[in-house]
């Protein structure tokens, strides 16, 4: 397993743009508002998301797009977890990869540019329940051979909000004619550039919970001492924080390896997207439980995390599902 | 920097000792006879000869002078053609520095080639009974002589104490003052009159491990490294070298590697590699190796790193010790009943490597600041938790 981490300072100049905007346009307040609200967002977003260039960050310049690779995905994906971004902006980019890697010649040159300049709006249809499925225009389905591309004003189409767990993430139950929309296989390449853009997303969500809690444990007093001197609330963050930051190392593994099209890169990603599923549960957990009771409430942010990660972790397989398949990987290695 | 990884190849190709035909220690930290001690020491020079120790260091003292990150290929490339191990850790990886860092242009020049050719062996005289994890409230003396210094104390856990020359040394030049102060730190010699050593013996039976008594012994004046009175400070960056969260060592830092496919290969011999939840663990063990080695690069990334920069450095033994404690428990899990056969049992799987492994592994979580000590510092230093007293 080669492992050859790249990050430059393009790199950092798009955390730094994505960690400005995101501050100034989502604070905690308004992605409690728009989880409270109806589904969808201010359409205002979506054109500023265009304009900078984020709706097309992976979509070649050719196609309208920016023409960045996986690891800029993975920056953009790590800050707008950390902020909860209540928008469809994840799988408006899953379909916009799984035409551009799966798709036809014509489809790209469809939908990539009006993907790219928010003109279109498509989402990945995966599974019976489909991310931002309600004001999509567009759902890209995995297909028996490249995508399948269904306009959502198809008269056969029926769209079903979900009751959800997440507010900040809405999703719709798709089905044709009764039958789920995007029931083939994803190709392996989409496995593994969804699984990077997941496992950023989640890791930027667990760092958010750690930060918080780390806060927290250093202010409030019980016993007369901030109840992070005690090591009983110290050690279980600090296992958080290895959890984290393995987490993240291992996604700009993934990351790169994409970049580079390593040989080792789906199995990278799938070691990023099992350890995220575990790191970021096991993150919101220790987070409602040491903010003691006010962690058990609606008013502490806690939740609105553990919901995301439960929510996120069963996407493009979960922990045990991704360990399946690594260690069948990893037994053909010891084949004699 | 590929040149050089093809030139320690061809090189290792050459010159691999293969296996002595008696049992080799696992680390430095179990050389307990002369004939493992004759035969790594052996081992290093030849290294050393051929340039691969001490490569990045200056070249004055003894160095290879060779540029930065050569060291690195050098570890990585012995660690994947599995050659011996180099004895002299102590010096290596965290005497050596520290006198480079801290020590006069005499020191240098008299301590540095000697160390890296192995002709002369270091050891390390921190802990005392009464001073594990709260090294600070160290009893050892060091009262000024005239000249010198008369040192009277007790110090444990010495590996190679039996074959060393000399010792990084903290002692209490001060008693007077208040615990971390007060402490300085010497470069003192071993072979001298007052100093006894006696071995102390491991779980596994192996030896390597020693006391040491410092009974009225006199050492120099120039014994003392930095300043009278620096010794905590000296002892905190040395504890920085000796837990890999500070760069800079001669050479040996190339393990780890990849244990989990040997793990692997015994679970397909043991018959029960189809066992769906013997492979959800190994899958899950190969996860944490890969993320410890994806972690050591990270370190070097400093766009990557700036969020928290000390938390990477400080995790890097307490994850790779206890990654390996785990991996070898599961090991010995899966060799069912030889789980309990002992070397030199016909039914013991590879000699019992994995029992010995899993034992030793405590080494690694309790030197060098324990487990439960760095989780203290992780989560003050990286988290910005107060302090727990």
């Amino acid at each position: 397993m080669n492992l050859h981490l790249r990050y430059d300072e393009e790199h950092a100049l798009l955390r730094a743009e994505a960690r400005r905007w995101l501050d100034e346009r989502f604070p905690i307040s308004r992605v409690r508002a728009l989880a409270d609200g109806e589904p969808g967002e201010d359409p205002g977003d979506w054109k500023e998301l265009a304009a900078l260039g984020w709706l097309g960050l992976v979509i070649p310049e050719q196609h309208g797009g920016a023409g960045l690779g996986a690891v800029h995905l993975a920056v953009l994906m790590e800050e707008t977890g950390r902020r909860l971004l209540p928008s469809p902006l994840l799988p408006s980019t899953l379909a916009a990869l799984a035409l551009l890697l799966d798709g036809s010649d014509s489809q790209r040159a469809r939908w990539l540019p009006a993907i790219a300049s928010g003109e279109a709006r498509a989402v990945l249809a995966s599974g019976t329940s489909v991310w931002g499925a309600e004001r999509a225009d567009a759902l890209v389905a995995p297909g028996r051979a490249g995508v399948d591309v269904v306009e959502t004003r198809a008269p056969d189409l029926r769209i079903e909000p979900e009751i959800v767990l997440d507010r900040t993430r809405r999703s719709a139950r798709v089905t044709r004619m009764g039958v789920a929309l995007g029931t083939a296989a994803p190709s392996d390449r989409l496995v593994a550039w969804a699984c990077v853009a997941l496992a950023a997303e989640m890791a930027g969500g667990a760092d958010a919970l750690l930060a918080m809690t780390a806060a927290y444990a250093a202010t409030r007093e019980q016993f007369g001492k901030p109840i992070g001197s005690f090591q009983a609330v110290k050690h279980p963050l600090v296992n958080v924080l290895i959890g984290v930051e393995s987490l993240r190392s291992l996604v700009y593994a993934a990351a790169s390896a994409l970049d580079a099209e390593s040989a080792d890169a789906e199995a990278l990603a799938r070691m990023a997207k099992a350890h995220a599923c575990d790191v970021y549960v096991f993150a919101a957990s220790r987070a409602v439980q040491l903010h003691g009771g006010f962690g058990f409430t609606l008013d502490c942010d806690a939740h609105l995390y553990l919901k995301r990660a439960q929510t996120t972790r069963p996407a493009f397989g979960d922990a045990m599902q991704q360990r399946r398949w690594l260690a069948d990987r990893l037994m053909a290695r010891t084949q004699a | 920097m590929e040149s050089l990884r093809e030139e320690v190849r061809a090189w290792i190709a050459a010159n691999h000792p293969g296996a002595p035909g008696w049992k080799l220690p696992q680390s430095p930290l179990e050389v307990a006879e002369d004939r493992q001690f004759d035969w790594l020491r052996a081992w290093q020079r030849k290294l050393y000869d051929a340039g691969y120790v001490g490569a990045e260091w200056p070249r004055e003292y003894g160095g290879g002078g060779r540029e930065r990150g050569a060291q690195r290929v050098i570890d990585h490339e012995l660690s994947r053609a599995r050659a011996p191990f180099l004895l002299n850790v102590v010096a290596l990886s965290w005497a050596g520095p520290m006198i480079l860092r801290y020590g006069t242009e005499a020191q240098k020049r008299r301590f540095i080639q000697p160390l890296l050719r192995c002709d002369e062996i270091w050891c390390q005289g921190f802990s005392e009974p009464g001073a594990g994890s709260d090294l600070a409230s160290l009893r050892t003396t060091a009262l000024r002589t005239g000249e010198g210094w008369q040192i009277d104390g007790h110090k444990v856990w010495t590996t190679l104490g039996r074959y060393a020359d000399w010792c990084i040394l903290l002692a209490r030049t001060d008693p007077a003052a208040v615990k971390h102060a007060g402490i300085s730190y010497f470069l003192a010699p071993m072979k001298i009159d007052g100093v006894s050593v006696q071995p102390l013996v491991k779980m596994t039976g192996e030896g390597g491990f020693n006391q040491v008594i410092w009974g009225s012994a006199r050492i120099p004046g120039d014994a003392l490294l930095g300043r009278e009175g620096q010794g905590w400070e000296l002892a905190t960056a040395t504890l920085q070298f000796e837990r890999g969260a500070a760069e800079g060592s001669a050479g040996g830092g190339g393990g780890g590697g990849e244990q989990v496919e040997r793990v692997a290969t015994l679970a397909r011999a043991s018959g029960r590699d189809t066992d769906p939840v013997v492979r959800d663990r190994l899958a899950g063990f190969w996860i944490r190796e890969t993320a410890l080695r994806a972690n050591a690069q990270r370190t070097r990334i400093a766009g990557l790193v700036s969020d928290r920069p000390e938390a990477l450095p400080l995790m890097q033994k307490l994850t790779g010790s206890e990654l390996t404690q785990d991996l070898a428990d599961f090991a010995c899990e899966l060799e069912g009943d030889a789980a309990g056969l002992w070397i030199g049992d016909s039914g013991a799987v590879d000699n019992a490597e994995w029992q010995r492994t899993y034992m030793n592994s405590f080494a690694m979580t309790i030197a060098g600041g324990t487990s439960e000590i760095l989780r203290n510092i992780l989560g003050e230093r990286a988290l910005g938790l107060p302090k727990t007293r």
